[in-house]
């Protein structure tokens, strides 16, 4: 059972999405989520925090959420952290890329409470969380 | 798998690629990812400014914008690889509709939502008072014994019907808020419609700069208070802000 205590990052560009998200984690139980705006901002917070999740937007200025994913696996802090992919269209390309830097999972916007926790179930049963 | 995930474009065969990727992934680093082919379109190239009225030049330069601002509305979305995708974003020329479409549809939403709560909000409301007036009475000793059996019993009802009615009120909260998600994807298209405009706006200056008459050039540069000198060669990027655009026009006489 996934601890609901649980420190969630959620990283978008736009704060209608982050809000959403964040709502919609509240609705699963998970009352403990904090937002950043780009992927810079998203790493100076993961650095600086104890987050155990982060939900990340595909497309943001100054650092996509690709570019986010490639720095959370290169830094042997944050490496272990569950990444979930949030794409606007379910491309082959980018979920081959989305797999092959290392995302825990993905979902396709615009996604329902549903499908959100069937992604995070998903990743907690591989995490063991 | 959920039909949940299938509504909106995810794919149970995207699902096992992903799986099988990322399961292949977990002992070894990330390998190189593949290049998703994209087109960026840049802006057109500066040309040599020896003379600026040289008419073959004005016709190269304005092909070349052409070429760059049509490729722009091809990675608009005109490209039919992206019209084939799962999601339905029309082709470049409706995306103004699109935004009209996709904010209607949320009003709408959002609107039917706050229709069906509220009567439920309502009922909840004037049964607790009625409710209530009848335990007024009885506080007032003007109840009999079988009327407070039947409160009581009416009481406990309303109670059991409670989380119901809250439930329900609360799915159209949800789903007023869901409906809200419209603004990512219009506000995406918005900031991409104003950065080819930026960039048509842009190109047309300098060419502009490129073509002023000399006699015209030296007027302009003593016209502007502040900002970056204009140079006959014709930098791409020297007039860049909204004032600095409008000083430069309106010294141009347009």
């Amino acid at each position: 059972m996934a601890d609901k205590n649980m420190k969630f990052l959620v990283v978008d560009d736009f704060s209608t999405m982050r809000r959403i998200v964040r709502n919609l984690l509240k609705e699963l139980g998970f009352n403990n989520a904090d937002e950043a705006e780009d992927g810079v901002a998203a790493l100076t917070k993961l650095r600086n925090g104890n987050f155990q999740f982060v939900v990340s937007d595909w497309n943001m200025p100054n650092m996509t959420g690709l570019e986010l994913l490639k720095a959370i696996r290169a830094d042997a802090n944050l490496k272990h952290l569950p990444v979930l992919m949030v794409t606007a269209e379910a491309k082959k390309e980018n979920i081959v890329e989305a797999a092959q830097n290392g995302a825990s999972g993905y979902v396709v916007k615009p996604f329902t409470a549903a499908t959100l926790e069937e992604k995070l179930n998903k990743i907690f049963e591989k995490l063991n969380m | 798998m959920s039909n949940a995930s299938q509504e909106n474009g995810d794919t149970d065969d995207l699902e096992a690629l992903f799986d099988s990727i990322a399961l292949a992934n977990t002992d070894s680093p990330p390998t190189a990812p593949i290049q998703a082919a994209t087109k960026v379109a840049e802006p057109a190239p500066v040309a040599d400014a020896g003379t600026p009225c040289n008419n073959e030049k004005v016709f190269s330069q304005l092909g070349q914008m052409t070429r760059s601002l049509h490729d722009s509305l091809r990675e608009l979305g005109y490209d039919k690889a992206l019209e084939s995708a799962a999601s339905s974003i029309p082709d470049t020329r409706d995306r103004l509709n699109y935004i009209a479409t996709m904010t209607e549809q949320a009003a709408d939403r959002a609107l039917n939502a706050t229709e069906i709560a509220k009567p439920i909000q309502e009922k909840l409301s004037t049964e607790a008072i009625a409710l209530s007036q009848q335990w007024q009475r009885l506080f007032d000793k003007q109840l009999g014994v079988e009327q407070f059996k039947d409160l009581v019993t009416q009481t406990r009802d309303y109670l059991n019907r409670v989380p119901q009615q809250t439930q329900a009120t609360n799915a159209q909260l949800m789903e007023i808020m869901m409906a809200q998600d419209f603004q990512d994807l219009t506000g995406q298209v918005i900031k991409k419609i104003i950065d080819v405009a930026q960039q048509i706006e842009r190109q047309l200056i300098q060419l502009l700069v490129e073509t002023t008459p000399p006699a015209k050039m030296t007027e302009v540069n003593t016209g502007l208070l502040n900002g970056p000198v204009i140079q006959g060669e014709g930098r791409g990027d020297v007039v860049t802000n909204q004032a600095q655009v409008d000083d430069f026009l309106d010294s141009l006489g347009f």
